[in-house]
């Protein structure tokens, strides 16, 4: 008879598979937003439809809330074992999602925001529910976005990933191969959730946008740029002054938790100073080796 | 039909994909126990089969006398109700 927690520093530990770390995540997510009475949407990974585009990996647990549900979620998970290692602000230049890690589960990644959908994140997040679906992950009951608005997600997501193949991949199965009445539905969830931006990646439109305030953002996401690019596309998407001011100052700022993370400890003063420094100056190297390259 | 225990609701349990792993979690906050071998059998007898003879089941599942069996695996699941993962039913 064997029975081994997998904590239990007292002999080596079993091997438990990445799948069911991160279907246990999606458990312990549900659990709390349960306990504080919260709705909130599995997306994505383990949560997929798995017809959509079967055989897809994933590496850790995407979770979405309403924006005002989000630091309560946040708060509680950090009180059951969930540290945070990434905050909203530092996470993409979408400012989408908090990341935390638990020592059984695995990443979570926490949404406020899903990139692309809308019209704002509350009313993206509302027509989402009110299609939803329900999965079992972890052996709990979760609840998942409709099918179709699965697919708009995994598009949506993939427009900001750069080309990377698992997006290409994504967008191969769940659009450019799909049949007309499955992207008839895909085009009207693309419309549900405003999502004609974001959407443009996938169709190759998104240059016929020139004059939205985050056209720069889903261009530098789907094209590749600088740091500098990355910021100054933050600033032009981020509303009112107010805002741009605040992502501007962070762009020079230092993201001690991200430092914390890849130190493995505690930074010291030191290098969050020596890290002040030196971002502006990646930034400034990477600008100016394009520009070089360029000009070859 | 009634299992002899149930799993509370703040423990979520997945069966691996080689059928015969039970990876059971105390959620939100962990532990995460692996259950391989009789361990999985016991907890399979235990919380999805009848109540009615799971004792006897678990015995058939080893290939060894019930009277052989009944005691250790009582004492797996007393544990396992120690640790909040089971209740009698």
């Amino acid at each position: 008879m064997a029975a081994h927690e997998t904590t239990d520093d007292a002999g080596a530990p079993p091997t438990v598979p990445l799948e069911v770390r991160i279907g246990f995540a999606h458990a312990s997510a549900q659990w709390v937003a349960d306990h504080l009475a919260l709705d909130v949407l599995h997306v994505k990974g383990a949560a997929l439809d798995p017809t959509l585009v079967p055989g897809r990996g994933y590496s850790d647990a995407d979770v979405l809330a309403r924006p005002q549900d989000v630091e309560v979620l946040l708060e509680e998970l950090r009180g059951h074992g969930w540290d945070l290692i990434n905050s909203f602000a530092y996470g993409s230049s979408f400012e989408h999602s908090a990341t935390l890690r638990h020592r059984d589960f695995g990443l979570l990644d926490l949404h406020r925001i899903y990139p692309g959908a809308g019209p704002t994140p509350a009313a993206a997040f509302d027509a989402l529910w009110q299609e939803r679906r329900t999965t079992v992950l972890g052996g709990v009951r979760c609840a998942v976005p409709s099918r179709d608005a699965q697919a708009v997600l995994l598009l949506l997501h993939a427009a900001r990933g750069g080309g990377d193949p698992k997006g290409l991949h994504d967008i191969e199965s769940v659009w450019t191969s799909a049949p007309d009445d499955q992207r008839a539905r895909i085009v009207e969830w693309v419309e549900r959730l405003d999502a004609g931006l974001g959407f443009s990646v996938i169709t190759g439109t998104l240059d016929e946008h020139r004059d939205d305030p985050a056209y720069d953002l889903w261009r530098v996401a789907s094209r590749g740029g600088t740091r500098w690019d990355e910021w100054r596309a933050r600033v032009r998407a981020a509303r009112g002054v107010r805002a741009s001011a605040a992502v501007a100052a962070r762009s020079v700022l230092v993201n001690v938790e991200h430092l914390t993370l890849v130190r493995g400890r505690p930074v010291t003063r030191r290098e969050v100073v020596a890290e002040f420094f030196d971002r502006p100056a990646r930034g400034l190297r990477e600008a100016l080796g394009r520009r070089s390259g360029a000009g070859r | 039909m009634t299992a002899a225990f149930r799993v509370p609701t703040d423990v979520g349990v997945t069966v691996g994909a080689d059928g015969r792993t039970v990876y059971v979690a105390s959620l939100p906050a962990g532990p995460l126990v692996v259950l391989e071998g009789a361990a999985a059998v016991i907890w399979t007898e235990a919380t999805a089969g009848p109540a009615d003879g799971w004792l006897g089941r678990v015995a058939r599942a080893v290939g060894r006398p019930e009277a052989d069996v009944s005691a250790d695996a009582e004492a797996f699941v007393a544990d396992l109700c120690a640790r909040g993962l089971v209740r009698p039913v």
